[in-house]
């Protein structure tokens, strides 16, 4: 197998949970040291690791053409590059793949690598289906947020032998006019516990319920289309086909009826939970646990219970 | 300026998934095929700027003879004239270099698909053709404005959205609310029918081999609590499936 790399995402300068599971994961069977190239600030010293681990700081900014993207592509000529499923990772494992004509597999949900070959099982179909795929070739994989890590073996912390900064400045003919991060909330398409609500809850007003079940909870709220599309919620917390797909631990659905656009969006989560006053609620049938209620009713009395202990 | 949108013919979201068993792979029997959702939207947005700045719109598809149907329904939405990839592929290289070597030879100043097809939901196809013609690369994509020589966009980034300032030729993956959903005129329909639709062969191939497809069964506890008790979901959360 060839070096790998790794793309990770850091955040108030630590890797994420995912990012350190996938070093650990890949340091299994890496044949030498690994490179992590991360995105943001690095304050971490050691990270659990069988492999030393070299670091590189990718300077904020744009990786959006292959000029900014260049000197990255050069580094990571002779690498396989492995990433966990976002937005801006997605967007750069794709350009520096097709920059080194090299191909890429997105969406893998497990992955083993045996005699100089990769087996692949990639979800389709919003997770309706899943596709088997072998590549001896492929250097760029992207692995889906619910990734099966959970055979890793525990490594001990392994100090990071060097860390430099590579700048995108010297390319990009594209530039930034404004930054509108989403702040105050816990983005949604990371978050482990999610509550969404649909147009049962019949007035934008009513929100504070779903609110204060998800600050309980610690949870990200989610809508469905109908209700973004009335501008009730904003875009961004849309679920769905057409909006973020999401696969959290937990997901409590209130008032949703449950189309099978909405359920290509939330098809990823572990456990879910209905809530809803129409018994005959498509959503149901999707369900782990169901309540048939009013959620002005049920929304608050979980929201106590929790409070309680 | 030029705009290619390559669009993805892909079953209706509401489609019943079947694998065939002499072929492990999913059937297309009974299903109904529609043009991908979000590049329905890159085509909406394609037609809307050659209404307000003028542009020529191509439309590509790589695909069979079967979608030529969709095609001509992108012709009657507004596209000026479509070319169609004649092939079967199997992966997003195989796609995107498809795309590559027609805008190698035809020249684009902009590229617009969704940001990714509602099949196979790979969502790279966009950032492959960037990589391989070195053009400007954003996805996904909420609003596109013409500002001077190049385009204003606001595109959608972990954790937030920005707006950006985006040269061209680019290549953009979109999404809602780009554009609304058009619906033919009967005009369109009318002319949609002379309207060239080019075939060209498929000639790229990939080294990534697909074994099978297999319906995902994700099995649910059904488990209904009364609205009473609807106290107890907590502690049901807490101790039978550890997630609190």
């Amino acid at each position: 197998m060839k070096k790998v790399a790794i793309i990770a995402q850091t955040k108030e300068g630590q890797l994420s949970e995912t990012s350190i599971q996938l070093l650990s994961f890949l340091s299994s069977f890496s044949p030498e040291s690994i490179l992590l190239l991360a995105v943001g600030e690095v304050k971490f010293s050691a990270v659990p690791s069988s492999k030393s681990v070299e670091v590189i700081t990718l300077s904020e900014g744009l990786w959006a053409d292959s000029s900014s993207i260049e000197p990255l592509a050069e580094i990571l000529e002779g690498f396989t590059v492995f990433g966990i499923k976002s937005i801006q990772v997605d967007n750069l494992l794709s350009l520096l793949a097709a920059s080194s004509s090299q191909e890429m597999i997105s969406g893998v949900q497990q992955l083993t690598y045996s005699a100089g070959k990769f087996t692949i099982s990639k979800s389709i179909f919003s997770g309706k289906a899943s596709l088997t795929v072998t590549s001896e070739s492929a250097s760029y994989f992207s692995l889906n947020r619910n990734f099966d890590f959970s055979g890793n073996a525990a490594y001990g912390d392994q100090s990071i032998s060097s860390v430099s900064t590579l700048t995108n400045a010297s390319g990009s003919k594209a530039s930034i006019l404004a930054l509108k991060p989403i702040t105050g909330a816990i983005p949604l398409p990371d978050a482990a516990l999610v509550v969404g609500a649909g147009r049962g809850l019949k007035d934008p007003g009513n929100w504070t319920i779903v609110e204060d079940l998800a600050k309980a909870l610690g949870a990200a709220t989610a809508c469905s289309k109908p209700v973004s599309d009335l501008n009730w919620r904003p875009h961004h917390e849309h679920v769905g086909q057409t909006g973020v797909k999401i696969s959290p631990n937990l997901y409590i659905a209130c008032g949703i009826s449950g189309a099978i656009q909405h359920l290509a969006g939330v098809n990823g989560s572990r456990i879910v939970v209905v809530i809803n006053n129409d018994p005959e609620a498509p959503f149901f049938k999707h369900a782990d646990y169901g309540i048939v209620g009013d959620v002005n009713d049920i929304l608050p009395r979980l929201t106590k219970k929790l409070q309680s202990h | 300026m030029k705009i290619l949108v390559c669009i993805s013919c892909v079953p209706d979201t509401t489609s019943k998934i079947a694998i065939d068993p002499s072929t492990s792979q999913i059937s297309s029997q009974g299903l109904t095929f529609i043009v991908g959702p979000y590049d329905d939207y890159a085509l909406s947005r394609a037609i809307e700027l050659k209404e307000s700045n003028g542009a020529e719109v191509i439309v590509l598809h790589v695909g069979g003879s079967e979608s030529e149907a969709l095609i001509r329904k992108c012709l009657a939405l507004g596209a000026d004239s479509a070319v169609r990839v004649d092939g079967n592929p199997t992966t997003s290289a195989q796609i995107a270099n498809a795309i590559v070597s027609y805008v190698k030879q035809n020249p684009m100043d902009l590229i617009l698909m969704g940001k990714e097809s509602i099949d196979y939901n790979s969502g790279i196809v966009h950032g492959l053709v960037a990589g391989a013609l070195g053009y400007t690369h954003f996805n996904p994509v909420m609003h596109l404005d013409v500002a001077g020589d190049g385009l204003k966009l606001e595109v959608e980034m972990d954790g937030g959205k920005m707006e950006v300032s985006c040269p061209l030729p680019a290549v953009l993956g979109c999404q809602e609310p780009i554009a609304e959903w058009k619906i033919p005129s009967m005009r369109g329909i009318m002319t949609a029918r002379t309207k060239e639709i080019v075939v060209l062969p498929l000639e790229t191939t990939s080294q990534i081999q697909i074994v099978k497809a297999e319906i995902a069964e994700t099995a649910r506890k059904n488990k209904m609590i009364k609205a009473e008790d609807a106290e107890q979901l907590i502690d049901l959360l807490r101790t039978e499936t550890n997630v609190l």
